[in-house]
């Protein structure tokens, strides 16, 4: 695969694997979740 | 209604399983690899990214806040949201998912049915694109068959409906979609693993940013933002009626639309690397990817799982994952019904029954022919896009800014929205008409001499001839719709104190 390929592939696995994960763990923290 | 404790989700948790299982559907798995393939990989990714943004997410938001400020369904919800005369636009709502309700218990049930076919090993002697596909129409050529595992993904939804919100649609959800990531991801390791897998990846993640100036990957984008997550389909309005009174909209809605591209994109790095490795030539991988979702999946896909090592085993975790990609979103699909004859005074049982029933004998013409299940996935798939409109209108009835500020960015949100999302609601028709008017042109093109006839399957002429017998009965009903529902929290577009939702909860 080509550097390119390789990098928009991270990029791209990066942004919805990481931005996923970040606001499941910003929801699931929430002070108001008991409430 | 129930008691409170069943009439909301137990945790924050539960009801993100459950919208995500709503948003993640057969879409994700056989939809989205195909069309990604088709519109330049990568670039499409970009075009897809915008499309969540300004398409899915705004709509996915707009939508639990009509839920959260009249805890109604559909019919009501719009009733109280924009008034007594609008009420044929929650009829639209409802009736749209429905719709796709009828057809889509089908389609769940040809999951069950491969499922149980990779069980039996059915595919391991299967390892042709004509082997398979004689298994796939000796199947819908039965309709004992077809129609038996539609009433059975029937049976499943009605079921845990039936137990309730907490107790049936977030118990099973909490399993079903930790399980669906589990299992997608294991037949995405098995893909990238096979040997000749990385033209698969090359081709989905190389992005030739030339490919951006071709209008038809920003239209299939958008397209995708809208069917994939459900944005505008009045399913998660339907769900967020029984979330808590301080629970937060934008956090949420940001949850949902990365999940269900992640699944998507997990799917596509299962199925182009097996694909691009295990087809003898690269000719048979394009006419794979060309062949439409039930070519590519339930002959293509077949095929190869044939010919893999392992092959049995991987079927069976793909079908099981498909499975229940389609249940959790059928369940959402039922609840609509449910949801609005409990507002018409159904207990939750005797609406769960009947929605059941009426979903069983509806479906049946769609089990009975695919030519009938494409006409019906053609006519309420497009008039999605119109109840996505429907929404942003009622957004820019009641005040866009106001409700920024009234109901999303509220004392107890977790994020606040920002002003992009009221311009995102505000050029939604722009958005609309692009989209919309490609889908009619496209439609013209493929019946240029009788496009207007309403019997072809996918003419503009049979969306526009059920669309308008929808719209004259819900019309000539309005008033009577609008007297059957109970009332709701808001009176004349103002919050009612007198019925706050913990007591309408208990009635």
């Amino acid at each position: 695969m080509e550097p390119m390929t390789i990098f928009f592939m991270i990029l791209v696995l990066g942004f919805y694997g990481g931005g996923f994960v970040y606001f499941l763990v910003k929801a699931m923290s929430s002070k108001h979740n008991l409430e | 209604m129930e008691g409170s404790s069943k009439s909301t989700f137990g945790s924050r948790f539960g009801f993100i399983c459950a919208a995500i299982g709503m948003a993640v559907g057969t879409g994700n798995i056989w939809r989205f690899p195909r069309v990604t393939a088709a519109n330049g990989g990568g670039a499409f990714l970009i075009a897809l990214t915008i499309a969540i943004f300004v398409w899915a997410i705004p709509l996915l938001i707009a939508e639990m806040v009509i839920a959260k400020k009249t805890r109604l369904g559909t019919v009501g919800a719009i009733r109280d949201f924009m008034g007594k005369k609008f009420t044929w636009i929650g009829g639209w709502l409802g009736a749209a998912a429905l719709g796709i309700m009828f057809y889509y218990s089908v389609v769940s049930g040809w999951t069950l049915r491969y499922f149980v076919y990779a069980l039996q090993g059915a595919f391991s002697n299967a390892g042709t694109p004509e082997a398979t596909e004689v298994i796939w129409e000796g199947f819908l050529s039965s309709p004992g068959q077809t129609i038996f595992f539609h009433f059975l993904a029937m049976l499943i939804g009605g079921f845990i409906i039936y137990k309730g919100v907490a107790g049936g649609i977030e118990k099973a959800t909490k399993v079903m979609i930790p399980t669906l990531f589990v299992l997608i991801t294991a037949t995405m390791l098995r893909g990238i693993t096979l040997p000749g897998a990385t033209d698969g990846l090359v081709f989905l993640f190389t992005p030739n940013l030339g490919d951006l100036a071709n209008p038809t990957v920003w239209l299939e984008a958008f397209t995708q933002a809208a069917w994939s997550t459900g944005a505008g389909w009045a399913l998660l309005m339907t769900y967020a009626v029984y979330t808590k009174e301080k629970e937060d909209l934008g956090v949420n809605c940001f949850v949902i639309g990365f999940g269900d591209v992640l699944i998507g994109i997990i799917a596509a790095m299962a199925i182009l690397p097996t694909v691009y490795a295990l087809s003898e030539t690269v000719e048979l991988a394009e006419a794979a990817l060309a062949s439409g979702n039930n070519g590519l999946i339930f002959v293509y896909l077949t095929a190869l799982f044939g010919n893999m090592p392992g092959g049995t085993f991987i079927a069976a975790i793909f079908f099981l994952a498909l499975a229940i990609a389609a249940t959790s979103s059928l369940l959402s699909m039922i609840e609509v019904g449910v949801l609005n004859l409990q507002d018409a005074g159904f207990s939750r049982n005797k609406a769960t029954i009947w929605i059941c029933i009426v979903g069983f004998l509806a479906g049946v013409p769609s089990a009975y022919s695919i030519n009938f299940l494409d006409n019906q996935d053609w006519v309420w798939g497009v008039a999605l896009l119109i109840s996505g409109l429907l929404i942003s209108i009622v957004m820019m009835k009641y005040g866009v800014q106001k409700i920024l500020d009234e109901e999303i960015n509220h004392e107890n949100a977790d994020m606040k929205i920002g002003a992009w999302w009221g311009w995102c609601i505000r050029a939604f028709p722009v958005m609309f008409v692009g989209v919309f008017g490609w889908w009619v042109w496209q439609s013209i093109q493929w019946y240029p001499d009788d496009w207007w006839n309403p019997m072809e399957i996918f003419s503009p002429g049979t969306m526009f001839a059920q669309w308008a017998i929808l719209i004259i009965v819900l019309l000539l009903l309005n008033n009577r719709l609008a007297e059957l529902i109970r009332p709701g929290r808001m009176k004349e577009g103002k919050m009612s104190d007198e019925v706050p939702f913990e007591k309408m909860a208990k009635e």
